[in-house]
């Protein structure tokens, strides 16, 4: 195999691992956050993942391995057919919110009180954040919390390293309970702590 | 191994036994990854015994919702609990499955390893070395994921195994710690494991 199609399995690969996740984080804060405009964007999601792991196995297919490989190759469409399943999972917790059961008071409780929590926090003119890259923010070295969408007016964007953060901007954030407090802070600007 | 527990209602809480479900299937999914990164059929048999725990966890949250829902409209209530709870035990299947890669000598190509240097959560393992800060700490001072972004998500210490240890438990030396968390953050944790950085900034 040659040097640029395994970098393309690779791409493919860290692509399918990511937007799984990201689609798990998204599900459980629409959750949380009783979004079906989230909830919304994970079924988008899923109908891409379905793209993706195509794209992957016919890239992984295509390598030309000899039988000796085969085992690793195998190991390779079965990690993408688990990325698969755990977008999946995401899907089917997405249609909690869709089906517009009402969240049951337990469920948010539950949700909340695992260790991994989601948030959401408003850009505000004066945070720091205001104008900077995601790369340049660096929240996840700051925080402990990761951005998994922002919501721009009526758009959602999936951030880059590169996407800038405009006031205004609200952002969903997934990462331990103990950073959510500083992240709030990093958005509105307040030294303080938020009273919302 | 293949023993099937027998299961007897017990009252948990609804709450608890989800957020359990919840914790462990994405913590199974964080260690499957590593046993499959660091060749551990260790950590890949431990992803299967906790794969156990949630589908017995599964069955107990099944019956208490079924004794909590008294009319129609609990049972509507109740719906959206048990959809999460059947997610959560699909996460923790397809950790499984990966285990199972491991433990039954499929291959893990090199692309696999390429790709997790890639992501921006990064997964690691280290050794405390006798001269780390980290020995004879408890988790709770160390304070880790809100200082440097990262988490233990378990500790080998010989042959035994702490998974998703918690802030009363200790570092040692000698201990083998996974962990994930953010790129600097791995890298901060690597350095303080060894000894050379020995000091944690707030």
């Amino acid at each position: 195999m040659d040097k640029e199609h395994f970098q393309k399995i690779v791409d493919a690969l860290v692509e399918l691992k990511d937007t799984s996740e990201l689609m798990l984080n998204l599900a459980y804060s629409s959750i949380i956050l009783n979004s079906p405009e989230l909830a919304r964007e994970v079924q988008a999601l899923e109908e891409h993942m379905d793209d993706l792991h195509t794209r992957f196995e016919l890239l992984v297919l295509s390598s030309g391995f000899s039988p000796d490989e085969s085992k690793d190759f195998l190991g390779l469409i079965r990690l993408g057919v688990v990325t698969e399943e755990i977008a999946d999972a995401a899907a089917k917790l997405g249609e909690v919110v869709l089906r517009r059961l009402k969240p049951h008071p337990i469920l948010k409780l539950a949700v909340e009180e695992a260790e991994e929590t989601v948030t959401s926090a408003q850009v505000s003119e004066k945070s720091i954040l205001n104008g900077k890259t995601i790369k340049e923010a660096r929240i996840a070295d700051e925080t402990g919390m990761w951005i998994l969408a922002i919501k721009r007016g009526r758009r959602w964007i999936r951030p880059k390293p590169t996407t800038r953060i405009e006031a205004g901007d609200i952002l969903i954030a997934s990462g331990y309970a103990e950073g959510e407090e500083d992240f709030k802070k990093l958005a509105s600007g307040n030294k303080e702590k938020e009273s919302n | 191994m293949d023993e099937w527990e027998k299961i007897e209602y017990k009252p948990i809480p609804v709450r608890t036994l989800l957020a359990e479900m919840k914790n462990l299937s994405e913590l199974m999914i964080d260690l499957a990854y590593s046993s499959a990164l660091f060749h551990s059929h260790e950590l890949a048999k431990d992803v299967l015994e906790l794969e156990k725990r949630v589908d017995t966890l599964a069955l107990l949250l099944k019956m208490n919702i079924m004794i909590a829902a008294r009319d129609a409209k609990d049972a509507e209530d109740l719906l959206g609990v048990s959809l999460v709870s059947s997610s959560a035990d699909k996460i923790s299947d397809a950790a499984a499955d990966i285990a199972y890669i491991v433990l039954h000598g499929i291959g893990i190509h090199p692309a696999v390893r390429e790709a997790f240097e890639r992501v921006e959560e990064r997964l690691g393992r280290f050794t405390v070395k006798p001269k780390s800060i980290l020995a004879g700490k408890k988790l709770r001072e160390l304070r880790l994921a809100s200082r440097i972004g990262v988490d233990i998500i378990a500790i080998r210490r010989g042959k035994d195994w702490i998974i998703n240890p918690k802030g009363d438990d200790r570092i040692l030396k000698g201990d083998v710690l996974i962990a994930r968390g953010t790129r600097s953050g791995i890298d901060e944790l690597e350095d303080l494991a060894q000894g050379t950085l020995r000091e944690l900034e707030d």
